[in-house]
């Protein structure tokens, strides 16, 4: 038996043994996943998907594209010399590299929020990202990762940064047609010492469509690590967001946007370990519901021992636009060290009256206020973007989704 | 242009205004001064459509239109502005579209075509000249980390640029140091048209050394005491407000 395949097999018998949360564990208190139950197993058929005019078409990047899970090389567009490929073939290579990138498979029950739906992505995927960057290498271009899939599949993206490589890679779901499917998604990632990472996650599943996704990442000393969650799409969406500052000098800032409607249904699950001293951790969420939407935010800090000199901060903001709406939030902190500078916090409101008149003093109308308004204390979340492509995209599709957008047409062309 | 008739105003459930009759025709500037709690920031708000002031008699006329009847959005297309005392910090928004979002919805209003991107650009940029404001304030959100005194710079340029036919300046002149204060008054100066009326709502008669009035008026107790030329503001500053009260 192959490694990976060894590896797959222990997957499975730990998703055997945990099988799914439920709403009696803590972690998905909120969060009812029982009604994903019978999506979990994907469908394979030879459905043909038209992809042409989807995702960010203006965007200057590689391009790797996956249709129901399954990497489509016409589609796609590599570069050269540089070892990114499909995971479907990724185990004939011998790269020292690639051998540390099996590792990226395993799962454990100890794993900080570890679940049946991660241990079953694990155990069950045959395809994703395979990618290696060298020591010292900077990927020249966004690697962008577009996911378009009208069934449920699961998917396993492995990125490795060797020492002091960099690299941008955006995530991108799309699902199209209306049944109901799950698209159950896994990133793993290592950032060896001195590596830079700017990672994006669009999730923009469809009305009947559910997300449940975990990203792990373990950063080894001065390593960077920025990360852009943006939840505009699906009917459920569930993200574990687990980094590890596992050395020395390693930092990483988490934002978070979800803006949604309807019954939509949205959670984050964020974790923190400062296990090494002199690390820096930054969080920002910001979440805009309206109708009866759902949001939730459970961002947990943990300061182990050992971990002096550790700077951490978490903010969260929500805006409830409609009496319906619904948000739980809750930052933790657990502290096992002295010398450390921690803060959090957590707002929940409405649109403040002053400014509202401010811009109606100025000839803007009370609807196209509000928008302007709740607009721009989303858009305080994707200045964290560097890149403009990226955002300006991100920020048409968030506006799409509040209420009188017509009015305000010219905002977004600033 | 404007004329408030018998206007009484209640903030919960206490009387500011009572009975405060006042006419300001085109081309005017009007100053309004008075002690702390003369109810001279609850006229400019209520003027401008701030929620929160119940009024509980009198009219306000504006252009032959019952100006209570009409919502801020509608004041302001219609040539209402207010300069605020404290203008208020809005993070991520943009000041130039904010202004660009206000001049044509005004436009909108009217009847006519939107601007060019352009046009509007260099309009901007003329008026914030106007006010020595530095154009790096035009790409920044509204007020946000603004000095005092730049954020009333920020007022009258936004005055400049939206062309108001009636304009309050609540307090302009508070929190400007003697240069920007000449600045200002400058910039006011140059907006001064025969089809516009300026109100400035200020204690202090310093700023009239710089914008000088057509009319002076005292407001105590929430009424108009007296009124007069400019020579009226050089009398209160001699002899405090009392003596207005006393020598009705």
């Amino acid at each position: 038996m192959s490694v990976l395949a060894q590896t797959q097999q222990d997957a499975l018998n730990l998703f055997e043994k945990i099988g799914l949360p439920t709403q009696r564990d803590e972690d998905w208190k909120y969060t009812d996943a029982s009604r994903l139950k019978d999506l979990l197993e994907s469908k394979v058929s030879g459905a043909s998907v038209d992809i042409h005019n989807l995702g960010i078409t203006e965007l200057d990047a590689y391009r790797m594209v996956f249709i129901n899970g399954v990497f489509t090389a016409n589609e796609s567009n590599l570069p050269q010399g540089i070892s990114i490929e499909s995971l479907a073939t990724f185990e004939t290579s011998n790269d020292n590299n690639e051998k540390e990138l099996a590792k990226l498979f395993q799962v454990s029950s100890s794993d900080p929020l570890m679940n049946g739906f991660a241990a079953y992505n694990a155990a069950t995927a045959k395809d994703g990202a395979a990618v290696c960057l060298k020591d010292n290498s900077k990927l020249d271009k966004p690697l962008y990762i577009l996911h378009v899939s009208n069934q449920s599949h699961v998917i396993r993206h492995g990125l490795m940064l060797g020492k002091h490589a960099e690299a941008e890679v955006i995530e991108h779901f799309i699902s199209l047609g209306e049944d109901k499917a799950l698209s159950n998604a896994t990133t793993a990632i290592i950032l060896k010492d001195g590596a830079r990472l700017e990672h994006s996650r669009i999730q923009q599943e469809g009305k009947s469509q559910s997300h449940v996704a975990r990203v792990e990442v373990k950063q080894l000393a001065n390593s960077s690590y920025t990360f852009h969650g943006v939840e505009l799409g699906g009917i459920l969406s569930r993200t574990d967001l687990v980094v590890d500052l596992h050395e020395q000098g390693a930092s990483c800032s988490l934002n978070g946007l979800f803006v949604l409607g309807g019954r939509q249904h949205v959670d984050h699950h964020t974790r923190i370990d400062h296990t090494a001293p002199h690390c820096t951790s930054r969080e920002h969420y910001r979440t805009v519901l309206d109708g009866r939407s759902h949001g939730v935010f459970n961002g947990k800090v943990m300061v182990h021992e050992g971990a002096i000199k550790t700077d951490s901060n978490m903010s969260n903001g929500n805006i409830l636009l409609s009496k319906n709406a619904e948000i739980d939030t809750k930052p933790e902190l657990e502290i096992y060290n002295d010398d450390v500078k921690c803060a959090h916090g957590a707002t929940i409101g409405q649109l403040d009256d002053k400014q509202l008149f401010y811009l109606r003093s100025r000839g803007i109308s009370a609807e196209a206020a509000q928008e302007l308004l709740t607009f721009a204390f989303a858009d305080e979340v994707l200045v964290a973007m560097s890149n403009q492509t990226v955002r300006s995209y991100v920020e048409k599709a968030a506006f799409a989704k509040l209420p009188h957008s017509d009015d305000l047409e010219g905002l977004l062309s600033e | 242009m404007i004329e408030i008739k018998d206007l009484h105003v209640s903030v919960e459930g206490k009387k500011i205004l009572k009975g405060l009759n006042l006419t300001i025709n085109a081309g005017e500037v009007h100053a309004i001064m008075g002690p702390n709690g003369a109810g001279k920031s609850t006229l400019s708000n209520v003027i401008a459509g701030r929620d929160g002031y119940e009024i509980t008699g009198g009219s306000i006329t504006y252009k032959g239109d019952d100006l209570l009847e009409m919502s801020p959005e509608e004041r302001a297309w219609a040539g209402v502005f207010l300069a605020f005392q404290y203008p208020v910090e809005i993070p991520g928004v943009n000041n130039t579209y904010l202004l660009k979002a206000g001049v044509n919805a005004k436009r909108k209003h009217q009847g006519l075509e939107e601007l060019d991107a352009f046009d509007f650009m260099k309009t901007v940029k003329e008026k914030a000249a106007l006010v020595e404001l530095d154009p790096s304030f035009l790409s920044r959100s509204v007020n946000e980390g603004f000095s005092g005194g730049e954020k009333k710079r920020n007022e009258i340029f936004q005055m400049a640029v939206l062309e108001p036919s009636l304009a309050l300046l609540d307090e302009t002149d508070s929190g400007l140091d003697i240069d920007a204060l000449r600045i200002v008054a400058g910039g006011v100066n140059k907006l001064r048209s025969p089809d516009r009326a300026i109100v400035m709502i200020t204690h202090y008669q310093r700023l009239l050394d710089y914008i000088e009035p057509d009319f002076v008026h005292v407001l105590a107790d929430g009424v108009i005491q007296k009124t007069g030329d400019k020579s009226l503001a050089l009398e209160l500053e001699e002899h405090g407000y009392d003596w207005v009260k006393e020598n009705k």
